[in-house]
């Protein structure tokens, strides 16, 4: 069979599935959830998905579902973004950081506890960024002190999506102020039920409560929840912070383009339908949207012949997430006043025709998963090979 | 990218040296030609070499990096109609004196040609935009169900030259007073002569938006080589995060529609709006990141030694070649708009 009759069977397949097994109906069940209860959708969701073998297709052939081929991803993730399925944003970080994290970089023993769990449900979140470590993540403070079998550890970490529901965090602390800052870091993983683990939700500028912050104090952890070497937890989180390059985003790009039906709706409800101007407007979005989508693709042909570059990824977030809030910009611009009345919003979805709430969610991409200024940064020294300002400057 | 069309880039680059801008018109047609480009939108059994419609778009894509002087993207374009032409008597001998090197232009930008029929043809009108017709044996002319060949010498043909901002193009107005057709010179009539003009409309764009995207790149190595070199306050320009950030956001813009360029032009379900939007979308970058390229440069980008100017003057007259960016951005729109309608 050759490879093209593969992908399409395999097409066919995913098609059918989805229009057994999709959630019907969700956008406007989620807009009447609490957020507990939108948490408690994801779970469901994903529980589905694992029943059908696609929810972690980026996974090795031994584990139920994975073993895909890129190609084969793409596939999938395009009939996702096609019967429009809600975006995990629940088990995204388990399945995709802490899974490659242990895949990579863990120890067998590690492998075996803890993958089996995230299929049955087990939720992971991020310790990464610090109110004083956000571009600069390597500038960390969090403490971690080994006495005995454990550490223990006091800080305080912030932007960990869905924290207040997991059961689990990867977690890079400081265990050595000395040297090069990157060099000092270790890899650990919490229990987010120990005692001293405190959580507090962040409430969005458009009502969502995607992210935490963590107080961590005097938090006890093994020593065999340790990823890696003491101090060489720096490049573990390079393994973490790589695990999903273009899946997503194409995903999402392609999300986008079939949402510009949302925009035909608000052109045609505001009787806007022979105005030169904004079908102007909606054309242009509507190029920069297909654009996006041959970049997102392109991207991924790369990984799949082998000639990614290190800046490919870089590109691809800052189109879509440019184009992204044009998208909602344009929306909230010709919804007119309606837009400026409060609306029930959608958890964790970027287009969802609630215009002022999607404008306000797309900072989620220019600013999380590395700014858009620090991808300029990579564009422009990796790709274009401008000079670097030197290191050590003292202010 | 397919391995002929990574050839044809090669190939390209070596014939027209990328240091070597706005090459003289008298010496890069004959080795256009000699190349083989005048073959590239015929199929294999007019005589060409089969390859897709993106094969053409990578050689114009090269030729706007250089700013080529060459009038190949009329040329290719009454290739491709010479092509279809099916009502055209001594169909294969146009065919060969074409790609052998006569050049046979057309109008960029509609024209307003009144056709009387009476037993005859005859054209009135003027054609705007037309390409190297000082060059040229004949113009192509479609309007109003027919295609025909008209040549320039004619008597009732008067051709005048426009002088442009942009010193890489020769740009004419061709007028036809009651110019009589041969019939010996049709190409096509009626539905037939309305397919040939759709098909060229579409491929004006695809080499359009192709040109435009390799001046678009070529005016941003150029730009981005220069702020490494040049230094103020003891470093590179380069260096000025302010500044790599906008060459950083430029080149995303070139990316992207790049990538866009090279997936239409191999989309054979691309209807003409889709690439009339593509080559709105790549003139506007251009026009980005030629208008951004004198300003990166400072005052150097001023003066007419320096080759700023000639990428911006290109970009600006792109934008309204083939159509104005209002234009396509508005069928685009509407084109989007009635596909979510149904």
């Amino acid at each position: 069979m050759s490879d093209d009759t593969h992908l399409e069977e395999l097409r066919g397949q995913v098609r059918d599935w989805l229009k057994a097994h999709a959630p019907h109906g969700w956008r406007e069940a989620y807009k009447s959830m609490s957020h507990a209860e939108f948490a408690d959708a994801q779970r469901a969701w994903f529980r589905t998905l694992v029943e059908g073998g696609y929810a972690v297709p980026h996974w090795p052939a031994e584990w139920p579902g994975g073993g895909r081929s890129l190609a084969e991803q793409k596939v999938i993730y395009e009939e996702m973004a096609r019967a429009d399925t809600p975006r995990l944003l629940l088990s995204f970080v388990s399945t995709y950081h802490a899974a490659s994290t242990f895949l990579e970089c863990g120890t067998e023993e590690q492998k075996a506890r803890y993958l089996p769990a995230i299929l049955k449900g087990e939720t992971w979140c991020q310790g990464f960024s610090e109110p004083n470590a956000g571009s600069d993540l390597a500038a960390l403070k969090t403490r971690a002190e080994r006495k005995g079998d454990v550490y223990v550890v006091n800080g305080q970490k912030v932007w960990s999506t869905m924290a207040q529901y997991a059961d689990k965090c990867l977690l890079l602390a400081r265990t050595n102020s000395e040297g090069p800052k990157q060099a000092g870091i270790t890899f650990l993983l919490m229990d987010m039920k120990a005692k001293g683990v405190s959580v507090r939700p962040i409430n969005q500028i458009q009502g969502d409560q995607e992210f935490c912050e963590m107080f961590l104090d005097d938090v006890e952890i093994p020593v065999s929840d340790r990823v890696g070497e003491e101090n060489k937890g720096w490049s573990v989180a390079q393994a973490t912070l790589s695990s999903e390059r273009g899946l997503t985003l194409m995903e999402l790009t392609y999300k986008m383009r079939g949402a510009l039906s949302r925009v035909a709706e608000v052109i045609r409800r505001n009787g806007l339908e022979e105005d030169r101007g904004v079908l102007r407007d909606f054309g242009h979005l509507v190029a920069r949207a297909d654009s996006a989508c041959a970049i997102a693709d392109r991207f991924l042909q790369n990984r799949i012949d082998g000639s990614e570059g290190p800046y490919d990824a870089s590109i691809v977030k800052n189109t879509y997430s440019r184009v992204l809030r044009e998208y909602s910009l344009l929306g909230t611009r010709l919804g007119g006043i309606d837009e400026q009345y409060r609306a029930p919003i959608v958890y964790g979805d970027l287009t969802t025709g609630n215009w002022m709430a999607d404008f306000m969610n797309s900072y989620a991409w220019t600013i999380a998963g590395g700014s858009e200024e620090v991808q300029r940064n990579i564009i422009s020294e990796r790709m274009l090979e401008m000079q670097r300002e030197p290191k050590g400057w003292v202010l | 990218m397919t391995i002929e069309r990574a050839e044809l880039h090669d190939a390209a680059q070596k014939a027209f040296p990328a240091d070597q801008l706005k090459p003289s018109r008298e010496e890069s047609w004959p080795l256009i030609a000699e190349m083989g480009w005048l073959l590239l939108p015929l199929s294999e059994d007019a005589g060409g070499l089969g390859l897709g419609r993106d094969a053409a778009a990578a050689i114009h894509f090269e030729l706007g990096r250089v700013l080529s002087t060459a009038p190949l993207i009329p040329a290719l374009l009454a290739i491709e109609a010479l092509g279809a032409a099916e009502e055209l008597p001594d169909q294969a001998a146009w065919i060969e004196r074409a790609t052998g090197g006569e050049l046979i232009t057309l109008n960029l930008l509609p024209g307003e040609v009144d056709v009387k029929t009476s037993g005859s043809i005859w054209l009135s009108g003027t054609l705007p935009c037309v390409p190297d017709a000082d060059l040229a044996s004949h113009v192509l002319v479609i309007a109003k169900g027919i295609a025909a060949l008209v040549p320039l010498d004619s008597e009732h043909v008067s051709v005048s030259e426009r002088r442009l901002w942009d010193e890489s193009r020769r740009l004419c107005d061709v007028t036809l007073n009651g110019h009589h057709v041969d019939p010996h010179l049709v190409l096509a009539r009626g539905d037939a002569a309305h397919d040939i003009a759709n098909r060229l409309h579409g491929e004006l764009q695809l080499a359009l938006a192709a040109d435009c995207l390799g001046g678009a790149s070529a005016a941003l190595d150029m730009t981005v080589e220069y702020l490494k070199t040049r230094k103020q306050f003891d470093r590179p320009l380069a260096m000025f995060q302010a500044l790599k950030h906008r060459c950083a956001d430029l080149k995303t813009q070139v990316v992207a529609a790049e990538a866009l360029l090279w997936k239409r032009a191999t989309d054979e379900d691309a209807t003409v709006t889709d690439l009339g939007a593509l080559k709105a979308l790549a003139s506007d970058v251009y026009r980005m990141v030629a208008e951004e390229a004198i300003q990166l440069h400072g005052g150097i980008g001023l003066t007419e030694e320096h080759n700023c100017h000639l990428f911006m003057k290109r970009a600006m007259l792109n934008l309204q070649l083939g159509g104005s960016l209002d234009l396509w951005r508005e069928r685009a729109g509407r084109q989007a708009l009635a596909a979510y309608a149904e």
